[in-house]
């Protein structure tokens, strides 16, 4: 059979980013499969999927569906090809009734200008009605449940008549319930003749829905294989991929006392069952770099944000240097020693509209105070010096934006490397950097480490966490499953194992979690 | 930026021609509305005036054609220039304070009700403390919307609104009722002793050293913003407030200090207007300031010392209006109407040019 849809040669390098996100990928899809494309966070599934779906421009490679070359600009485009997508985040608007959302942009019209509610209803009601779902279509979004909600969005694409369905990591918002019930919904679809894309991570659910599967690795697309030839032993091992060994002289340090200390630290979230984090215990020495891993979506993100001050646990205590700063804020923490690099630099890290000097003195400005005024000739000369240290590109005195990635980063380190500290997070400290923007994060790292400075690495890039951490620590759905010595029993699949849930040093008896 | 334009760094070189381009862009923007404006009102005043050569004369040329309408448009901008100063300094937080009104109002009747309770006092002293008095009034109504939003979250543009709406109410209802003078025929408390009264610098015209005052807060603001601890942490807040709140700024509380601010600074508006220009506390005295405050920081785009320029612009509009008004036929509405019509154009392009930024930003 001739495939529903192919993509060939994709090739898309964004602004600021020296890796293409998708590197000469080849991509089909037969007609009446669901397809599952699986690959770690930011190995390129969600911009092949934005080509295809009309919102972004690939700089090289064609789009065929059913052998014809499209050209898609737009998702009003890909709708009118047959093509529709259910973004991770739903695009609903919360004030409009599930009707307004669903015929949003193809309204039917009264009198040229008027919206006719009655009709947009009936229409609504007729496919709600078909394909057997059980929502009223003049109920307000913002009423509805997530999985709701999901439905909602795939009704929309029934309304429009798609063929091909993309949903984008469709399950990580839903309960296990909910998951069957969308699990039903796709199998339908496919009794209707649909074609359907899952993009996703999990691999219980690859090998529970798809027929078919394809994995992409840093921007290339790594293999196709039927789902009955392929376990999920393999699936892991290719999505992680085989160890590419960096450049680094590490040298040999002698772990030091534990600075920062968490005991049995637990987050639940306000209307979910499971917490973000259960009982995590593990502590971080100086002179140590503690790499910790999991896939997005299991408790990485929250851990981050509570050793910053910036989001407060339910439970537990964290101690620093044997005092109890559970649930300190941000100020208190970094007045203690605490520095922190985060995943999200472009907001959290910066403020892109402000000055590179003002950005730089965000964290210590209190230093450079004389009667509560600001002495711009001490800011200059530390702004100099950090300049000079850091190799910084760019004028101090221009918004932060205008730099590149790389040189914003610099920023970033350099300030959080300025003051005393003891204790320091780096979270995806070189995502989207180049190999020597990347090189340079890596001897600031290990030097502070020599000066005995603890360090915690979160980070995606598991080459990265296996040549610096000397542990590793693996969550996954808010647990540790993994604590173990970075030594050459460690490697690149077995750190993957655990993080899609194969492996659990810590399992409990009769908890087949991961299943 | 001709030093910029040399160094070898392509992408600073690219920066700065940008930022020239859009300065340029900018100032052609508002010549073309102004432009724009003025034709509009050619046309409304040939349409509605039967002398319109006249009428445009006196609403363009009225308020320079003597001392006295010199004077009282210059003293008209002072409590503009508080007023945009306070919405200024709140807008650069990212905190949106809509209570202008009441708060310039509170602030006149709390400088009001200090001067009368102290008849003998030393002028020096006693006026110090009506515009304490004027300071915290507004300081505390509007600080109360910025404690709710820090303690409920509750949107301050609302809450300062609500506040100031039912405020004005109750001065009405003070200076009609218990603080009323009935001897002087007005809607109005007793006059303020005369040692309160300030000099006035530009007689026949109302003009008083208020002018100084105001002058040397907008410098004290732009001062207080660009250099200071707690200016630099309010304007870290107003750009990003996760990147402060990151770098260990205590953003709660910078929902309540800017707002505080903001509400003196109108309090204190209303304060100068009574020891300066009106001498008692007169029913609906401050009509406007609030409101005209936002559109003059607007127009000044927050900056504390472009805030002069605004006031002054918008107090020639209505001055030229009322000129207008008493010299020819037009009446009050027409001048009016004229008159807004300018204020929309202006205030359009100054609302653009943020809508504009604040997308780039969020690009």
């Amino acid at each position: 059979m001739n495939p529903y849809l192919s993509m060939r040669g994709i090739t898309k390098v964004y602004k600021d980013m020296e890796v293409p996100a998708n590197s000469n990928v080849d991509f089909e899809v037969k007609t009446g499969e669901i397809h599952a494309l699986i690959g770690e966070n930011g190995a390129g599934k969600t911009t092949l999927m934005k080509i295809l779906y009309g919102l972004e421009l690939p700089e090289a490679g064609d789009i065929y569906i059913k052998d014809q070359e499209v050209k898609i600009h737009s998702p009003l485009e890909a709708n009118r090809l047959g093509i529709g997508m259910v973004h991770q985040h739903f695009k609903l608007i919360g004030d409009f009734t599930v009707a307004e959302n669903i015929v949003l942009g193809i309204e039917p019209k009264k009198n040229l200008f008027f919206v006719n509610r009655e009709e947009a209803i009936k229409k609504v009601a007729e496919v709600i009605e078909k394909h057997n779902f059980h929502i009223d279509p003049s109920t307000k979004v913002s009423k509805l449940t997530v999985g709701q909600m999901q439905q909602v969005e795939i009704i929309k694409m029934l309304y429009r008549n798609v063929d091909l369905l993309v949903l984008d990591e469709p399950t990580s918002v839903l309960t296990e319930q909910e998951i069957q019930r969308l699990f039903e919904t796709l199998r339908y679809l496919l009794t209707l003749g649909k074609t359907i894309i899952i993009i996703t991570h999990k691999l219980n659910e690859v090998m529970e829905i798809a027929s078919r599967v394809s994995v992409m690795r840093k921007g290339v697309m790594v293999a196709t294989r039927n789902i009955k030839e392929v376990d999920k032993k393999e699936l892991a091992r290719l999505m992680i991929g085989k160890s590419v060994l960096f450049q680094i002289n590490k040298e040999i340090v002698a772990c030091g006392e534990p600075v920062v200390e968490l005991k049995d630290v637990t987050l639940y979230q306000r209307g979910r069952q499971t917490p973000l984090l259960q009982d995590l215990n593990f502590s971080v020495h100086s002179c140590e770099i503690l790499g910790l891993a999991g896939v997005g979506g299991n408790g990485l993100g929250e851990l981050e944000d509570i050793l910053s001050g910036l989001r407060k646990i339910s439970k537990g205590k964290i101690y620093h240097n044997e005092e109890n700063v559970t649930n300190l804020g941000a100020e208190a923490l970094r007045n203690r020693g605490f520095a922190y690099v985060p995943a999200d630099r472009l907001n959290r890290g910066s403020s892109l509209t402000t000055t590179v000097k003002e950005n730089l003195i965000v964290s210590n400005h209190h230093s450079f105070l004389s009667r509560g005024v600001i002495k711009r000739k001490m800011v200059q000369d530390f702004v100099d010096t950090l300049q000079k240290g850091f190799s910084i590109d760019g004028d101090p005195d221009k918004p932060i934006g205008t730099l590149s990635g790389g040189n914003i980063q610099k920023v970033i380190l350099a300030r959080e490397l300025a003051g005393k500290t003891d204790f320091i997070i780096f979270s995806e400290p070189t995502w989207g950097l180049d190999i020597a923007s990347s090189q340079f994060v890596y001897e600031k790292i290990l030097e502070i480490r020599k000066q005995g400075v603890a360090v915690l690495l979160i980070s995606s890039n598991l080459d990265e966490l296996l040549s610096l951490a000397d542990r590793i620590i693996v969550l996954y759905k808010g647990r540790i499953v993994a604590n173990r010595i970075n030594d050459d029993t460690l490697d690149n699949e077995g750190v993957g194992e655990y993080m899609l849930g194969l492996r659990d040093d810590f399992a409990r008896k009769g908890d087949n979690h991961g299943e | 930026m001709v030093s910029g334009m040399i160094l070898p760094e392509k992408g600073i070189t690219m920066a700065n021609k940008k930022s020239i381009k859009e300065h340029l862009a900018g100032a052609v923007g508002l010549l073309i509305t102004l432009a724009a404006a003025f034709i509009i009102v050619l046309i409304l005043v040939f349409l509605l005036s039967k002398d319109p050569l006249r009428t445009i004369s006196y609403f363009f040329s009225g308020p320079f054609r003597n001392k006295f309408y010199f004077g009282n448009m210059i003293n008209a901008s002072i409590p503009l220039i508080f007023t945009g100063l306070g919405i200024s300094l709140a807008f650069k937080s990212s905190m949106f304070n809509l209570g202008g009104e009441g708060q310039v109002y509170s602030g006149g009747l709390a400088a009001t009700a200090v001067c009368l309770a102290l008849p003998l006092a030393n002028p020096f002293l006693g006026s110090i403390f009506a515009l304490i008095a004027a300071f915290a009034a507004g300081g505390i109504i509007a600080g109360l919307s910025g404690v709710f939003k820090m303690a409920w979250d509750t949107d301050e543009l609302i809450t300062s609104f609500l506040i100031s709406s039912a405020l004005i109410l109750i001065v009405d209802f003070i200076i009609t009722g218990p603080m009323d003078d009935p001897t002087n025929n007005l809607l109005a408390t007793s006059p303020i002793p005369l040692q309160y009264r300030f000099l006035k610098i530009y007689p026949p015209s109302k003009l008083d050293i208020s002018l100084f005052f105001a002058l040397f807060f907008a410098a004290g603001v732009y001062f207080f913003m660009n250099r200071t601890h707690w200016g630099y942490e309010m304007r870290m807040c107003g750009l990003n407030r996760e990147f402060a709140r990151y770098g260990g700024i205590n953003v709660g509380k910078f929902m309540v200090i800017p707002m505080i601010l903001s509400g003196g600074l109108h309090g204190l508006g209303g304060g100068f207007a009574i020891l300066g220009t009106y001498d008692m506390c007169l029913k609906g005295f401050s009509g406007g300031m609030g409101w005209n405050g936002i559109a003059v920081a607007l127009i000044a785009k927050n900056n504390p010392l472009a805030v002069i320029p605004a006031a002054l612009f918008f107090a020639y509009l209505e001055a030229g209006a009322k000129a207008a008004m008493l010299h020819s036929d037009v009446t009050f509405e027409i001048a009016a109407i004229v008159q807004s019509v300018i204020f929309y154009l202006v205030t359009a392009q100054a609302l653009y040019g943020l809508v504009s930024s604040k997308k780039r930003k969020a690009l």
